[in-house]
């Protein structure tokens, strides 16, 4: 199916969040859309989708002008979205999904499933998605949700799939993968928008490539533009895509984690036996597939969760189950996975969540009573130094951007001495700017000599960081390695290969 | 947030999964070891326990069975050993289902063992005796209440909400009940009336918590403390000084030719009140709706994941308010089923037994099947605990009365398999 927008404008009060937006998918084209977090990709996929009423514009499938009212009359004019964070139900099967609100039924308004799971074998193998239709979402790789999510467009005779920033969740290899799944698509005839800010992804599987920052279509470029020239066009200047690190020269040992094992949520193991060491002046990056225990060890090792067995040393003093409390006085910094839940108190000031590590200590409080005097005067200092935009100080910290409320955690973190700083998923959600300023910030505190961990599940992060890199995978280390192994072989260790295997 | 950060700990490490398996065996064992030594040894040796089978209120019963006495001791010592070899079982064997079903069986058991011992007479020749017959009809009507209330607790909590007020729809179900049968003499318009009741509750319920998204368990209170007020008021005002509309009629029995004859079996399960045979119906039905039907997928979506369920089209608002409201009707329906077996409306009369379906919910982990099962072993301990008054027994009926409660927090706390509530429950749905 062709598929054209029109001069879609989207407004927000006084905001636009779509300005003019216009560009054209070809039938059997892999049309991507390339923007930062925040560009308006979002919204207009949302418009697309019928989530959301354009203010002005039109949309035009195979050159008719057709309204979208809302997501049910997408799906009917062959609109299918692969949503970022996925609309399935973990507990019910590949078949249940994918038949969810279309299913065919027998007498007494029973579905039939066998015609559902005939339907879905059909199509998952017409483009080899592999699936087993009596699975149980829950228990699938993110991989293969995400080819459920795929498989439930398809079965609505999609002819154009939205796929919208599919690979923040996948592991290199699931990536590639899918990445044969969409040229497959696109061989069959199907439309693609392929919504990313990942520069690699786009060069390596886009035929057409249309660029938005804050609202507007700045250009289109060809696959065969070269990464710098592409986020230059994101960002709207020149960025620096890799962080200028001083040799490495590491110190003396600094955090010691011995066999640590931590409990999840449901009380099933979660961190299994890990043991890691960083030593002053390097950044240790642990790599991994989200929701393979690196959230309860970064927890564990602030003082969040309970460990269970193992030890952790920092300069050789036991710091195993402090409190956050006690975990903040030995020095530790923490910049946490989830900024909104962990790191802030939204509806708190700006200058408040400055000192929110160290408020009763001088010099920010004396006697029981705090000095808001100096708590400003650090606010004002901060705000400057760390260049956060905000229109004031005493305004709360939700009224700030996401990149903004990052750099008030980081500068809260790194403004006071530390023995260790450990930063979980610092640049998450973040634009090229703010992730190149706060890994600016990281390297510095390592090029002054300090000892670091930085948790990320973005590969291009791990790899400009780490000085070494620790693959985590089902809560145990799979391989320590140099940041100079190639992909292929992180990926590798990313699902589970242990280091023998992978470094061939 | 949501999909991602939690993916991590679904998976089930063995070692874990056997640690949980290993504690509900050792709770089976000690509830296996406490009847040998309390129930069994603790009684006297010569100490007698006589059980009848004929019942009582059945006189025209075909068949009489004679009654049997047992040694107290020994039989109780029996049962605990077959509970502390279920218990073995489960440790070694490790069985991967009906973990959760054996705990039950043992529970059973357990309150078996304590009637023998309860009823013990000192000497060969028994003073008085367990009827087997009437134990098991009078739990019968305890169990049928109780699984109207958890049915209605699962079709408003497998759609995501939080029904608390079922013991509010129990209170009002009853009271209207009452007041239709008195004044018509028909249990049919006592059962619309009361499933109507039931359902303007559920309705209330459903409007607060859907459209004002309030906290669905404050309204669950606030509807139950108010239900309760409000039947104590019209009680004053209407019943004591009109006793016609409260006259206490008990639904007759439906006596189901030829069945109804079999010893045991035929009065518990086919000599029951319209009520009893309604239920097994509606379990039936809602077994189908919610496992079978186009709709029973939808509504199990809205109470796992609301917004999947909207991207494809599905009305979340509207299955939750069907359902609350359905739900609620069944629950009325269960209060006029109370009362048709309890008799006259009394202020406070459910004494909390909508709590105790709530319970059994839990304990039948959200599903039909598991909600009869769990009310069958909750009715039981219910029956036993206002039962047991008559034998004198050193243990409070409250103690007894705190059985339902014990398991469910067992269950709940995670010692009994692994329970979980569907994902959405409680949480209002927010379109945005």
């Amino acid at each position: 199916m062709q598929l054209e927008l029109r001069g879609i404008t989207k407004r927000f009060g006084s905001f636009t969040a779509n300005d003019q937006i216009s560009l054209k998918v070809e039938p059997g084209q892999i049309h991507s859309l390339l923007g930062e977090n925040g560009a308006g990709k979002s919204t207009l996929m949302n418009v697309l989708f019928g989530l959301l009423r354009p203010d002005e514009g039109e949309i035009l499938i195979d050159g008719v002008v057709a309204p979208i009212a809302d997501s049910g009359e997408a799906v009917r004019r062959g609109i299918g979205m692969v949503h970022q964070h996925f609309m399935l139900v973990p507990v019910f099967s590949v078949t249940e999904n994918v038949v969810l609100g279309f299913e065919p039924t027998k007498s007494f308004d029973r579905v039939d499933y066998r015609r559902a799971t005939e339907d879905i074998e059909r199509l998952s193998q017409q483009f080899h998605l592999d699936v087993d239709p009596d699975a149980i979402v829950e228990n699938l790789p993110v991989g293969l949700q995400q080819r459920v999510e795929i498989l439930k467009a398809l079965s609505h005779d999609a002819e154009l799939l939205i796929l919208d920033e599919p690979t923040a969740v996948l592991t290199p290899q699931e990536i590639d993968s899918l990445m044969a799944i969409m040229r497959s698509l696109a061989a069959a005839g199907k439309s693609i928008l392929f919504i990313t800010h990942k520069l690699k992804e786009v060069k390596a599987v886009a035929d057409v490539i249309t660029v938005i920052r804050q609202g507007h279509v700045v250009g289109t470029a060809e696959p065969s533009a070269s990464e710098s020239e592409l986020a230059s066009m994101m960002v709207g200047r020149n960025v620096q895509l890799t962080v200028e690190k001083s040799p490495f020269n590491p110190g003396a040992e600094v955090l010691e984690v011995r066999d640590l094992v931590v409990l999840g949520d449901r009380g099933l193991v979660a961190v299994d036996g890990v043991s890691i060491d960083v030593r002053a002046g390097e950044v240790m990056a642990l790599a991994g597939v989200q929701g393979n225990g690196q959230t309860e060890f970064v927890e564990a090792l602030v003082g969040m969760r309970p460990v269970l067995s193992g030890t952790i040393t920092l300069h050789g003093r036991d710091i195993t189950n402090l409190t956050p409390r006690q975990a903040l006085d030995a020095g530790l910094g923490h910049i946490p996975e989830d900024r909104q839940r962990d790191g802030l108190v939204l509806s708190m000031s700006v200058a408040d969540n400055l000192v929110l590590n160290t408020p009763r200590r001088a010099p920010f409080a004396r006697h029981g009573t705090r000095d808001l005097a100096a708590v400003n005067d650090n606010a004002v200092r901060l705000v400057h130094d760390f260049d956060i935009r905000t229109t004031s100080i005493q305004g709360p910290a939700s009224s700030l951007s996401g990149g903004n409320q990052q750099k008030v955690i980081v500068a809260r973190e790194l403004s006071r001495p530390l023995e260790f700083l450990i930063a979980s998923q610092p640049t998450r959600g973040l634009d090229v700017g703010s992730i190149e300023y706060v890994h600016r910030q990281i390297i510095e505190h390592r090029n002054h000599g300090n000892g670091s961990l930085i948790v990320s599940s973005e590969l291009d992060e791990v790899l400009a960081l780490g000085d070494r890199i620790a693959v985590m995978y089902e809560g145990k280390i799979s391989g320590v390695v140099d940041p100079s192994v190639s992909r292929e072989s992180i990926g590798l260790l990313m699902t589970g290969h242990t280091s023998e295997t992978a470094s061939v | 947030m949501s999909l991602l950060s939690t993916r991590t700990t679904s998976k089930e490490t063995p070692l874990v999964k056997n640690r949980r398996t290993r504690v509900i065996a050792v709770l089976m064992a000690l509830i296996g070891i406490f009847t040998v030594f309390v129930f069994g040894w603790g009684s006297e040796s010569r100490a007698h326990s006589s059980l009848t089978f004929t019942p009582l209120n059945l006189t025209n019963a075909p068949w009489h069975l004679g009654s049997l006495t047992v040694v107290t001791r020994w039989t109780d010592v029996v049962l605990g050993l077959v509970m502390i070899a279920a218990a073995a079982e489960v440790f070694v064997r490790q069985p991967r289902r009906a973990v959760m079903a054996r705990f039950g069986g043992v529970a059973i058991l357990f309150l078996l063992a304590l009637l023998f011992w309860a009823a013990r007479s000192p000497g060969p020749s028994p003073v008085s005796s367990v009827n087997i017959t009437t134990i098991l009809v009078g739990s019968s009507a305890a169990a049928m209440v109780l699984i109207f209330g958890s049915l209605s607790g699962v079709m408003c909590e497998r759609a995501g909400v939080v029904n608390i007020a079922i013991e509010g729809q129990f209170i009002g179900g009853a009271f209207l009940g009452s007041m239709i049968v008195s004044t018509t003499h028909d249990f049919f318009f006592a059962a619309i009336a009361g499933a109507v009741a039931g359902a303007l509750i559920g309705l209330v319920l459903a409007f607060l918590s859907l459209r004002y998204r309030s906290d669905q368990i404050i309204v669950g209170v606030v509807l139950v403390t108010m239900l309760s007020s409000l039947s104590s008021y019209l009680n004053l005002q209407v019943l004591t000084p009109f006793p016609n509309f409260n006259t206490g009629n008990l639904a007759p029995n439906l006596a189901i030719p030829l069945l109804s004859k079999i010893p045991i079996i035929g009065p518990v399960f086919f000599n029951q009140s319209g009520f009893f045979y309604l239920m097994i119906v509606l379990v039936a039905a809602v077994s189908f709706a919610l496992f079978k039907t186009r709709y029973g997928l939808h509504v199990r979506a809205v109470g796992e994941h609301p917004r999947a369920a909207a991207t494809v089209g599905i009305n979340v608002i509207r299955v939750r308010y069907i359902n609350v409201v359905l739900g609620g009707a069944i629950a009325g329906l269960g209060g006029v089923a109370f009362m048709a077996t309890q008799g006259q409306f009394q202020v406070g009369y459910t004494s909390g037994w909508g709590y105790i379906a709530l319970a059994a919910l839990i304990f039948g982990r959200w599903r039909p099947s598991g909600a009869v099962v769990a009310s069958i072993i909750f009715g039981l301990s219910v029956y036993l605990s206002y039962e047991l008054v008559t034998y004198q027994v050193p243990v409070s009926i409250y103690i007894l009365q705190m059985i339902p409660y014990l398991i469910t927090i067992a269950v709940v706390a995670g010692l009994i398999g692994r329970v979980r509530a569907p994902a959405a429950d409680g949480q209002p749905y927010l379109r945005d």
